[in-house]
């Protein structure tokens, strides 16, 4: 009797103890780590910081741990950190880095978080390309975010100065040189700025050149380097001279990245730059006398054959190795909701992957800048999506800068990254 | 020890073995791990190839760059003991504020390497940069000049602020070694009648032989992995002009996902490192 006055007691305390570590348990806060270059960059970080705490507000069980990263890094730290079994839950991501990312198994596969929620009829509100640059062998593995076009962003104080009608800028690649001879007065000004240094942002800026001349830098199969076509050839040597013959670009250009060209712009050294919705936000902050969303003005790309723009898109990541992937759904649905990609283009001035944001939104459709980015979309184009895409860049960009130094030619720099990029395509991968 | 009954002739393995444990751990599995991924076939596969190393030594690119580091090594390291001699020199003599002196030459080696990078991104600036504006002022150039993008001074601009970065640390070993060299030294030396030239290549080289030896190893093993500063200026343009061994195994792993032809290009720049640093270290084990 007494060993079973025991044992009673024995169960009835281990229910207890059981009883009380699974109220804990519920009870304890779910930490998720989420990480955007956008976090390191003023003035998208407080934007970012106060729609966690609204998410942490409507998830009191969601704790959200911010790691900021550099732009330039995020690929470095996701993927060291990915590949050792670690990483932040959920991370912000160039969509065009997207191929390596999901070639190495480092993006979980979101298609049954979708299905749950509704499958393709979830997935309606988002532009098709979008959700199609998402895909990997037909699995979605990521959330599109910001999807914008790539525009002309100039200083009309500077056009006027320089005897230009503001409301009148080029429309051709022609009467785009001819303004940036009349803007250029060395060594207080220069018409244009393109970056030059080998940074993610070239091929934003750089591309609408090569299009619009009617060239491509792959065969449509992706299978061969294309830069030995008359058009293409055309094209390079267009913006190469730019700077090397008509010397309307700065100085120093091929060291360039997109910092400073916007700094030159916002210090007045240039009048204009190829830029899209962050351009005014990031302008103004680093020269608020310019009164950028004043004095600045957007316009669509000017063209030579055909009208064609750069898209950047960004995308969320899951990272496989979340301990938490219910958690960090929420944190993506969340992100990506209508209400926060409306917030986010309020805040700051960003387009959406969604079209019930970029097509309907009032507050779009009257912006100054963002209605004109959102009147280039239908033009956008992509750059091929291969893994081996940094490293064909890499090479293109090794070009220009050997071209804009007259180390070689236009000519023989674009037939050596003609050969290297076959070279790369023809690696077995 | 007593109590584990281990003879005294066999402790010193006790106290050496953690840290030997700790350097396999840290270092020798993760060397181990980058020959074994450099043998791997790229985009994967199950069996062994020299493939990475033939597409290596058959680049002109990897040669090139190759090409580069020997250069920015050589000059690097050159100029570094140059002007670390050339202060600790000075600054061994009774001058005016010498603990002063002696601080201030020390600040560049405190200064991380990015951030000096961008410091002399900025400074080189051909349109902002002070480093133009300064040498116009004091009648050196007549017109800005593009310390970054051109070709010619690209790889020289990198050198210079790398000696600026680097020389502290060469000099500070050299001066140690010049306050070791007794005074009596140079007095015998002038009685004998010897001119300053002479004291300088019979006495002084003579006696800091050991530490010119290790500052150059040291020198050498550090220039050879040098990242920061080029990533930050210049990240090997115009065109693969500046480009290092370094930054390039960082570019073919981290940004082209090339792991298995990164790990092949780090374990080339290895043995060429143990190849370089291997006599020096031989020389001082055997002085010792």
């Amino acid at each position: 009797m007494k060993w079973f006055r025991m044992s009673i007691w024995v169960v009835f305390c281990v229910g207890l103890f059981i009883g009380f570590s699974a109220y804990g348990n519920a009870q304890q806060k779910v930490t998720l780590r989420f990480s955007d270059w956008h976090l390191a960059e003023a003035p998208w970080d407080k934007t970012l910081a106060d729609a966690m705490a609204l998410f942490e507000q409507r998830n009191p069980n969601i704790k959200v741990a911010l790691e900021p990263v550099s732009y330039k890094d995020k690929e470095t730290k996701y993927t060291v950190e990915t590949a050792a079994g670690k990483g932040p839950d959920i991370f912000h991501l160039h969509a065009f880095s997207l191929p390596m990312f999901f070639d190495k198994g480092f993006a979980k596969d979101l298609t049954p978080f979708i299905e749950k929620e509704g499958g393709a009829k979830f997935l309606e509100p988002w532009y098709p390309l979008c959700i199609n640059m998402m895909k990997y062998k037909g699995k979605i593995h990521a959330m599109p975010g910001d999807y914008m076009s790539m525009v002309l962003i100039y200083n009309t104080e500077l056009f006027k100065a320089a005897g230009l009608d503001p409301k009148k800028p080029p429309k051709t690649w022609e009467e785009f040189l001819e303004y940036n001879i009349k803007l250029t007065k060395p060594p207080e000004r220069w018409g244009v700025a393109v970056l030059g240094a080998k940074d993610p942002g070239f091929e934003l800026r750089f591309s609408p050149f090569l299009w619009s001349f009617g060239g491509d830098y792959l065969t449509p199969d992706n299978k061969k380097s294309a830069l030995n076509t008359p058009e293409a050839k055309e094209a390079f040597k267009y913006f190469i001279e730019l700077f090397t013959k008509y010397k309307v670009m700065p100085p120093g250009v091929s060291t360039m990245n997109a910092q400073d060209v916007r700094t030159q712009l916002a210090h007045r050294k240039i009048a204009w730059e190829i830029g899209s919705g962050w351009s005014a936000p990031i302008i103004n902050s680093i020269n608020p006398e310019l009164k950028a969303f004043d004095v600045l003005a957007a316009a669509p790309l000017p063209y030579k054959k055909k009208k064609v723009t750069t898209i950047w898109l960004s995308s969320w990541v899951m990272n496989p190795n979340t301990k938490h992937p219910k958690e960090a759904w929420q944190l993506l649905k969340f992100i990506t909701s209508k209400e926060m990609e409306l917030n986010w283009f309020v805040k700051n001035r960003v387009t959406s992957s969604r079209k019930d944001v970029s097509e309907k939104a009032p507050e779009i459709l009257n912006d100054k800048f963002a209605s004109v980015i959102a009147s280039q979309l239908p033009y956008g184009k992509v750059v091929p999506q291969i893994p081996q895409w940094p490293e064909i860049m890499d090479a293109f960009t090794t070009a220009v800068q050997e071209a804009f130094t007259e180390m070689k030619t236009p000519e023989k720099a674009l037939a050596d990254a003609h050969e290297r990029i076959n070279g790369i395509l023809a690696r077995k991968k | 020890m007593r109590l584990l009954k281990i003879k005294d002739r066999h402790m010193w393995t006790f106290f050496v073995l953690p840290g030997t444990i700790l350097l396999v751990l840290v270092l020798g599995f993760p060397a181990f791990q980058s020959i074994l991924y450099s043998i791997y076939p790229e985009g994967g596969g199950s069996s062994y190839t020299f493939n990475n190393y033939s597409i290596l030594f058959n680049d002109s690119v990897f040669r090139q760059i190759f090409g580069n580091t020997v250069l920015f090594v050589i000059l690097s390291v050159a100029s570094h003991l140059l002007l670390g001699l050339g202060v600790a020199l000075i600054l061994n003599r009774e001058i005016f504020a010498k603990p002063l002196f002696r601080l201030i030459a020390l600040l560049p080696w405190v200064v991380p390497d990015v951030v000096a990078g961008i410091i002399w991104r900025w400074m080189f600036d051909p349109v902002y940069g002070a480093f133009n504006d300064l040498l116009i002022k004091v009648g050196l150039i007549s017109t800005h000049v593009q310390w970054l993008s051109n070709p010619k001074l690209a790889l020289l601009s990198v050198i210079f602020v790398n000696l600026w970065r680097g020389f502290p640390f060469v000099m500070l070993i050299l001066l140690a070694g010049l306050q070791s060299i007794p005074k009596v030294f140079y007095e015998a030396g002038a009685i004998d009648g010897a001119s300053r030239w002479q004291l300088f290549a019979r006495i002084t080289l003579p006696s800091l032989k050991k530490m010119l030896a290790v500052a150059l190893a040291l020198d050498i093993v550090w220039e050879v992995r040098r990242f920061g500063l080029i990533q930050t200026m210049t990240q090997g343009g115009p065109g693969n002009i500046t480009e290092v061994l370094s930054t390039y195994i960082y570019k073919q792993y981290f940004q082209f996902f090339r792991f298995e032809y990164a790990s092949a290009v780090a374990v080339v720049m290895t043995i060429a490192l143990l190849m370089v640093s291997l006599p020096y270290i031989w020389m001082i084990s055997q002085e010792e």
